[in-house]
């Protein structure tokens, strides 16, 4: 009957990149159903790429994602090179993880404290507040330095355009980077009182057994390269990825879900920063390891609501490890390695400041895409913030509406998910 | 003094330029200080309500609904203004003006009757009046406080509508056409970039759409000259900003 049920609908959620949604009904025995909904018009990446030439395709794939651009170029060019068996040097091996390091520190400095930190304060905007200036600024002074260091890489902070197939078009000199270190230091040390900050907020206790799903490298804390692990502990390695996962559309998203195939159904899983520190934090430095101990932060972190701990903490990495590089940097001989296309197909997996971001392409023997698969972390994510918020639903299906509707946003929130890159997702063949 | 009432409005696009706008970082604190930013789901909470004194849209007209919708935001500002190349042109998700989109759809999607989009995707100004476009993709930071300085000062924007050639050669660039027979779009391209590809080795992919006046027919033909085949001149226009380029090329040859 009608009256049984109570239903919360939001058309449109804030303080997330793109356009979604979610609606919850309550029944009267305390179940909940829950839809997340993606009302992103679809824009069809996978069909117009089809034909191009492979060397457009890292600028077109970053144009799926204005906050995540890197990481689209990243999954691209190392799957290219892969087919084509590029080597690329130790160099410029080391100043693609340095983009990607400033991509991590702008995107998770805009979320930790334009988008998710206002929740923990009741507030709609980052500068709803005086008291929440200062909070906002030091977001600002972290995002600035991770926009000015993509900048001196690739030349503007939205959609670079330094990444090529086989290495960059251009390698900065030394010195272009070394000015960088003071203030890479200076954030560093900021970022680990940071951490501390993100842990004393209050969180919901809800510890829970779920999934997690990140790449996993023997010497750092994976970026570009690895395995794909899962927590059970199985490893597989990226082309095998898809096999382990299925993917499957619902009518109220224009993206596709997608599941391990641990079971009869597909499991929901997590990827994105709570799943990398869970199963990446023994590569961390020490310095970050005790700041967290000190924290009181008992990893791994089986809370999703300290999604905003896990993101401090590689913001944090992302500056020291950003510092790392520059370091130990000398310019290349030559910015890039020349190739020959030939035929072939490969799966490449990044991670992306969201989470592992596939792609899968097939190119003919000039080198023009036949086909392709891009599986963005949102859309791996979708099945378990649909998880999440109905066991939240479950437990607290006697508050208020009101009370649920913004708990539900706040938690949908906090991963922090991308909108406009969960709609490109395509069916594997 | 009442604070303009400022909305940004997202259509069909990647975030890029609203990213752009909360890039303005020191700026930022400034522009919500000016305005009063009355809606802008990617940073606020704030509902839709009310009339706007400007309004900046990202995106491209790409569903039935966004048809609908331009015409209200229109209805509410004073001022609207296109910010980026999905709002200008179109941007890269309109290659499917070229193509059958039930094609596209059922490539795309196992259910592809369940998805709902227009078989094109174009420019804001093609369904209401534009008051000013900011083309790019992504729209430049300097170009953005350029628009929102000139709104409070009550001038006209001063944005250039010459080519990449231009600040190429103010750069001191040598020429990627001339010097390496690259296939660099510079010549009918607007400036804004300040030559950013070029600079870092790169011939231009016309981020910033065609400058005024562009001869985009003439480049095409030194290209052939050069061996590109036809369907390569093609493909170098048919990215971000393909509908504007193919428009002006179609201008170009009657």
């Amino acid at each position: 009957m009608k009256t049984d049920r109570k239903t919360i609908r939001v058309s449109s959620l804030s303080r997330v990149e793109g356009e979604g949604g979610f609606f919850i009904e309550l029944r009267d025995d305390g179940t909940g159903d829950v839809k997340v909904s993606i009302h992103e018009a679809p824009r069809f990446f996978e069909a117009f790429l089809l034909g191009r030439s492979h060397a457009d395709v890292p600028d077109f794939t970053a144009r799926i994602c204005g906050i995540c651009p890197v990481a689209y170029q990243m999954s691209s060019v190392h799957a290219f090179e892969k087919i084509f068996g590029v080597p690329v040097e130790r160099c410029i091996r080391d100043l693609r993880r340095l983009l990607y390091c400033a991509e991590w520190i702008e995107s998770h400095a805009l979320h930790i404290y334009l988008l998710n930190g206002p929740d923990f304060y009741r507030l709609e905007s980052a500068w709803a507040s005086k008291d929440y200036l200062p909070l906002l600024t030091k977001g600002l002074g972290f995002k600035k330095l991770g926009n000015d260091l993509l900048t001196a890489l690739g030349g503007r902070s939205v959609h670079p355009v330094s990444v090529r197939v086989g290495g960059l078009t251009k390698a900065p000199t030394k010195k272009v980077l070394t000015p960088f270190l003071p203030r890479l230091e200076r954030a560093y040390e900021e970022s680990l009182a940071q951490i501390l900050w993100a842990a004393s907020l209050p969180f919901e206790d809800h510890a829970w057994e779920t999934l997690w799903v990140s790449l996993v490298h023997d010497e750092e804390y994976p970026m570009n390269e690895g395995l794909m692990a899962l927590s059970s502990g199985r490893t597989v390695p990226m082309d095998g990825f898809l096999e382990a996962v299925s993917e499957y559309q619902v009518a109220h998203s224009t993206a596709l879900h997608a599941g391990l195939r641990e079971s009869q159904r597909p499991e929901p899983y997590l990827v994105g920063p709570i799943s990398r520190l869970n199963l990446n934090h023994e590569r961390l430095p020490r310095e970050i390891l005790e700041t967290l101990q000190s924290a009181s932060v008992r990893l791994p972190i089986r809370n999703t609501r300290m999604a905003i701990v896990a993101r401090s903490v590689e913001l944090a990495y992302a500056l020291y490890e950003a510092s790392r590089i520059i370091k130990d940097y000398e310019a290349p001989q030559r910015p890039y390695t020349p190739y020959e296309p030939v035929r072939g197909e490969a799966v490449w997996v990044t991670e992306a400041p969201r989470g592992s971001l596939l792609h899968r392409y097939r190119v003919d023997e000039a080198g023009r895409v036949e086909n392709c698969t891009i599986v963005p972390p949102t859309s791996q994510n979708l099945a378990h913030m649909e998880k999440d918020l109905r066991l939240f639903v479950g437990r607290h299906a006697d508050r208020s509406l009101d009370w649920i509707r913004r708990e539900a946003e706040k938690i949908i929130r906090g991963y922090d998910p991308c909108i406009s890159c969960a709609v490109h997702v395509i069916r594997p063949a | 003094m009442r604070k303009a009432r400022l909305g940004v409005f997202k259509f069909t696009s990647c975030d890029g330029c609203q990213l752009s706008l909360l890039n303005l970082e020191e700026e930022l604190l400034a522009v919500v200080d000016l305005f009063d930013v009355a809606y802008f789901r990617e940073a606020t909470d704030k509902p839709l309500r009310g009339t706007f004194d400007l309004a900046l849209v990202e995106g491209s007209v790409s569903t039935e609904r966004q048809k609908e919708e331009i015409l209200n935001i229109r209805d509410r500002a004073r001022y609207l203004i296109a910010m980026g190349a999905c709002a200008t042109s179109g941007g890269l998700q309109a290659l499917r003006n070229w193509a059958s989109l039930s094609a596209y759809k059922a490539r795309v999607y196992p259910s592809p009757e369940n998805v709902h989009a227009l078989s094109t995707s174009t420019p804001v100004s093609d369904h209401v009046y534009v008051d000013y476009e900011l083309w790019g993709c992504p729209v430049t930071r300097n170009a953005l406080s350029e628009v929102l300085v000139s709104f409070i000062l009550e001038k006209k924007p001063a944005l250039r509508g010459y080519s990449v050639c231009m600040e190429c050669k103010r750069h001191g660039i040598p020429c990627l056409l001339v010097s390496q027979g690259a296939p660099c779009l510079g010549p009918v391209t607007r400036a804004g970039c300040e030559a950013l590809c070029p600079a870092l080795g790169k011939p231009c992919y016309g981020c910033f759409g065609p400058k005024d006046d562009a001869n985009v027919e003439s480049l095409l033909s030194r290209f052939r000259l050069m061996g590109l085949r036809s369907e390569e001149c093609r493909a170098l226009l048919d990215k971000m900003n393909t509908y504007a380029y193919r428009k002006v090329q179609g201008e170009n040859r009657s």
